[in-house]
């Protein structure tokens, strides 16, 4: 035997044990760690070596452009180049961003503001755009200064464009930088997208975004790409073609002529909207690029409120155009019949009150039709006497006044239908029976928008159907009411409106246009209960902001062809003579007939 | 002088886990020497010099076992002197390779008497132990220790640590296993653990950061920290089964530092799993078993302790290296065992094996020898 035999020394540490004990723990000790890292923490392990070696970037989708009726591109994407960063990149952070200061002229703390801000929505390895739109002589001194600065690399981005600006701004709206709200609320949305905030791109926004796609892409450690692979492709937003003609939207822009106000022109049988003007406008491609703080806000302090798409988010009363539902109401509920007359003198009286008609020396014997053609208060007065108020608002409800028309476009307004109820919870007063005199000529705390009116004209000349008015292209009408009016009553109302503009005397002679039936309604919505110094005075001599406002509701019809076209102009003083060749303009525009006819 | 029967007592079981270990380690090689780039597969050469270098070491352990070990005896001191010398040499005109001045340049290859330092302190120190009597008291201890501390000295000042670090704990173990008296037990046992805080301020700041950052990897993760925590995200990813040859994303992306070198078992456990892990470990652990039989049968005491020593040689190796690809012990470059790329390193664990070899095949006093 060897060196171990002598019996004095049983050890545990030293000796053949040693080596022993050497062994087992060796293996134990090994043995468990590695089940550990091997079998216990082998997902955790998984995962981790599955993020060293891919880098996943994200796949743009275009958005879907929009066509006018006629195939005329209104909204398109052109590339743009963004100066963009990549933090993993880039060697020193602010240094880099004084670079970008210098080139760009942008202040350096704004730049560092945008990083900051941005820095945790940006995935690694992720490009971070620090300067959007940037020129083409930039991109390409930054590019030729790749080496000095490697974290800077030139993204490019599809930019939203509008060919026509200002014309259609109001249908369009425009895309612009998502903000910080919008990133939170839609997770699909990245820092530095674009995201529709108004008109249809805002509407219309999950159908032409798009889906992003995802590609992921192998690496080694040195971050060089090996492969790559797509997981998600890509879809592209959908392309709209909008119910709009560009032609047709330019003539009515062109026939409103500077004024402030708004022109809807509609198919009354699909109620595709052919044309949407809200005048002033604005140039939806400033906000793309990014619009400048005292351009904003010279936007929001302009007084005639060019943000504003009139047509549907500015109620206003609508005047006499709500005569046509009063005397629906009238005939369907038996108060009168066509033959009912009312001798007019000019004014009526209401216990001390006159109420007068807008023609002072009065209309004499006045039937139904005749109460349209010439408009006469007096008339209405004494309707609205014997209907009452609430039942004026039930049936102008049923008939879409003071309802949301559910249009592709934000922001809309309902517009009020007054009752007694009403009155007393928003006032705390009572309905005053003078008050049913002013509302059944369409004054008073009653509001509508154009687009209603609209509506409400397409109802009377489809026969009875309340669309709902669309935007985009379409056979296929969407009915979401009836309208309450027999066929009788809608005949008699539709032939009360083309002798307002066939017959002597009516309000809306000059849309009369040979071989094509046109109808039409005038209204005045007075702005403020008209004072007494202005009232014998002319349009002119009133101060702006108390004129009148003018309406004209008309239809136009031929060869199964029925389109309704109203307008509106603000503080326009008299429908017929302000806002009757707008409507004639439409109707000439839609119908091929030459100006001037 | 060869006697023909020596061949029938051949430690066959060392023998042929030497040879798995060793093309083990070629073929884990292999992989690591792999690169995985966008147009397939890029190979190194380090698998092809390692079968150069296991070559060599083979030819080496051949002379070894054909002299018998007690002549060993008679060497030991003229060879520690010439370990020394060349110790002394690398420290004026060594060559100096990442910092460290560790190799002598021979012109055809480098030399890192390092190694050959590990082998004299063996040798010498088996010798020591062989001739005292019972455990080692002060006197004796401080003796055996001597042998080691002068080139570990020398050795720290290259600056390999490591190494310095391997050559007392080989002796160290050697003098366990002959044994201690218990009043050297008593007192070494308290002041050990004293003395250790102490030695921190004889570290290199890279030592202590290693230090640190193995006590939270996470401090750093892209620097210092970066090797602890690829390498048991390679070994940890390997799963049960591994992810299969050449198929290590860890490795082959070069996310793992050093993977042909000190981080080689990482590609091993990334590739093979928990499954060949567990058989490497094995393997090491039966290939020192064979060894601790060796010093069990040898037929005198400086055969017994040459075994020892060679086993520590082994152990601590094989702990060291594994413990910090696995993370439980600080990044330290010592390579396992005929598993890491090393030319010097090959060349040495071969000459050990001969050296075991040749114990274990002399452990019979034969009539006529």
């Amino acid at each position: 035997m060897g060196a171990f035999d002598t019996p004095e020394r049983p050890r545990i540490f030293s000796g053949p044990n040693l080596l022993l004990i050497c062994i087992v723990l060796l293996f134990c000790v090994f043995g468990i760690r590695l089940w550990y890292l091997q079998i216990y923490k082998n997902d955790f392990y998984t995962s981790r070596a599955q993020e060293n070696r891919t880098r996943q970037s994200t796949m743009f989708s275009p958005r879907g452009i929009i066509r006018d009726r006629g195939g005329v591109l209104l909204a398109e994407n052109t590339p743009a180049y963004a100066l963009a960063l990549v933090r993993e990149d880039c060697p020193d952070i602010p240094k880099t961003l004084d670079q970008v200061s210098r080139w760009t002229g942008q202040p350096r703390d704004e730049l560092e503001k945008v990083f900051e801000i941005g820095r945790k929505r940006v995935k690694h390895f992720d490009e971070q755009v620090i300067v959007p739109n940037i020129p083409f002589e930039l991109v390409a001194l930054v590019e030729a200064h790749r080496q000095d600065w490697p974290g800077l690399t030139i993204a490019v981005r599809p930019k939203r464009s509008y060919a026509y600006g200002p014309t259609l701004a109001h249908v369009l709206g425009y895309v612009a930088r998502a903000n910080e709200e919008e990133l939170n609320d839609d997770p699909d949305l990245q820092l530095g997208d674009d995201v529709g905030k108004q008109g249809v791109e805002y509407v219309l926004e999950r159908r032409l975004r798009g889906t992003k796609g995802l590609e992921e892409f192998e690496v080694d450690a040195s971050g060089r790409v090996l492969s790559s692979r797509i997981v998600t492709q890509p879809v592209k937003g959908e392309d709209l073609n909008l119910s709009v003609s560009l032609p047709l939207q330019e003539i009515a822009t062109k026939a409103l002529d500077g004024r402030t106000g708004s022109v809807v022109a509609m198919d009354a049988d699909t109620g595709e909207i052919l044309a949407q003007v809200s005048l002033p406008s604005y140039d939806p491609n400033e906000f793309v690029v990014g619009i400048s703080h005292a351009k904003w806000k010279e936007l929001l302090e302009d007084p005639a409120h060019p943000m504003q798409n009139r047509p549907v988010q500015s109620a206003y009363p609508p005047g006499s155009v709500f005569k046509l539902a009063v005397g629906g109401l009238a005939l369907e509920s038996g108060s009168v019949t066509p033959a009912t007359t009312v001798f007019c003198s000019g004014s009526y009286k209401l216990g001390e009150r006159s109420f007068r008609c807008w023609n002072k020396g009065g209309h004499g014997v006045v039937d139904f039709k005749k109460s349209l053609r010439e408009s006469c208060d007096v008339y209405y007065y004494q309707l609205g006497e014997r209907l009452g108020v609430n039942a004026i608002s039930d049936y102008a409800t049923r008939c879409g006044f003071g309802v949301k028309t559910g249009v592709e476009l934000p922001h809309e307004r309902s517009g009020n239908m007054p009752t007694a109820e009403w009155k007393l919870k928003r006032f705390g007063e009572k309905w005053q029976r003078g008050e049913t005199l002013n509302y059944s000529i369409g004054q008073g705390y009653t509001q509508t928008t154009p687009l209603q009116v609209a509506r409400f004209v397409a109802a009377l000349v489809n026969g009875g159907r309340i669309l709902r008015p669309t935007l985009l292209a379409t056979t296929s009408p969407d009915v979401v009411g009836e309208l309450p009016m027999k066929a009788s009553t809608r005949k008699l109302v539709l032939d009360a409106m083309v002798a307002t503009v066939e017959e002597e005397r009516g309000t809306a002679r000059l849309l009369r246009r040979e071989g094509i039936r046109i109808g039409g309604k005038t209204g005045t919505a007075q702005v403020v209960k008209l004072m007494d110094k202005y009232e014998k005075k002319k349009t002119q001599e009133i101060p702006y902001k108390y004129r009148d406002h003018a309406w004209l509701a008309g239809f136009a019809e031929k060869d199964g062809r029925r389109y309704v076209a109203v307008a509106m102009v603000e503080h326009g003083g008299h429908g017929g003579s302000d806002a009757g060749p707008v409507v004639a303009a439409v109707f000439d525009a839609l119908f091929g007939v030459q100006q001037g006819n | 002088m060869f006697d023909r029967r020596l061949v029938f007592h051949i430690n066959w079981g060392l023998v042929a886990l030497t040879a798995i270990l060793f093309l083990v380690g070629v073929v884990n090689l292999y992989s690591a020497s792999a690169l995985r780039v966008a147009s397939g597969i890029e190979l190194d050469s380090y698998f092809n010099k390692q079968l150069l270098w296991g070559g060599v070491g083979l030819l080496v352990l051949s002379c070894i076992v054909l002299v018998d070990y007690r002549h060993f005896k008679a060497v030991s001191w003229p060879y520690f002197i010439l370990s020394l010398l060349l110790l002394l040499a690398v420290s004026v005109a060594g060559k100096t390779i990442y910092g460290a001045r560790r190799w002598l340049d021979l012109g055809f290859f480098n030399l890192q008497p390092t190694e050959l330092a590990k082998i004299a302190v063996l040798i010498l120190g088996a010798r020591l132990l062989a001739r005292m009597d019972g455990r080692l008291g002060w006197v004796n201890l401080g003796k055996v220790l001597l042998v080691g501390l002068v080139p570990a000295m020398l050795v720290v000042k290259q600056p390999d640590l490591g190494s310095a670090l391997n050559i007392l704990l080989i002796l160290g173990g050697m003098i366990l296993f002959k044994g201690i008296t218990a009043g050297v037990f008593k007192v070494l046992i308290v002041a050990l653990p004293v003395m250790l805080p102490f030695g921190w301020f004889f570290l290199h700041d890279y030592q202590k950061q290693r230090i640190l950052t193995f006590l939270d990897p996470g401090n750093d993760p892209l620097g210092a920290g970066y090797h602890i925590i690829q390498s048991q995200i390679a070994i940890g990813s390997g799963g049960f089964w591994g992810k299969g040859f050449l198929q290590g994303t860890q490795s082959q992306l070069r996310f793992l530092p050093e993977k042909h070198t000190d981080f080689a078992f990482a590609v091993f456990g990334e590739e093979w799993g928990f499954f060949g892990a567990m058989i490497l470990l094995g393997l090491f652990c039966s290939f020192l078993y064979q060894i601790y039989i060796v010093a069990m049968e040898a037929k005198d005491d400086f055969g017994s302790y040459l075994a020892a020593g060679v086993f520590f040689y082994f152990f601590w190796q094989i702990l060291i290296n594994m413990g910090m690809v696995l993370g439980i012990m600080p990044v330290v470059g010592i390579p396992l065992p005929f598993v890491s790329y090393g030319g010097s390193a090959s060349v040495v664990n071969f000459c050990m094996i001969g050296v075991v070899l040749n114990v274990a095949m002399r452990r019979f006093v034969f009539k006529n020898a």
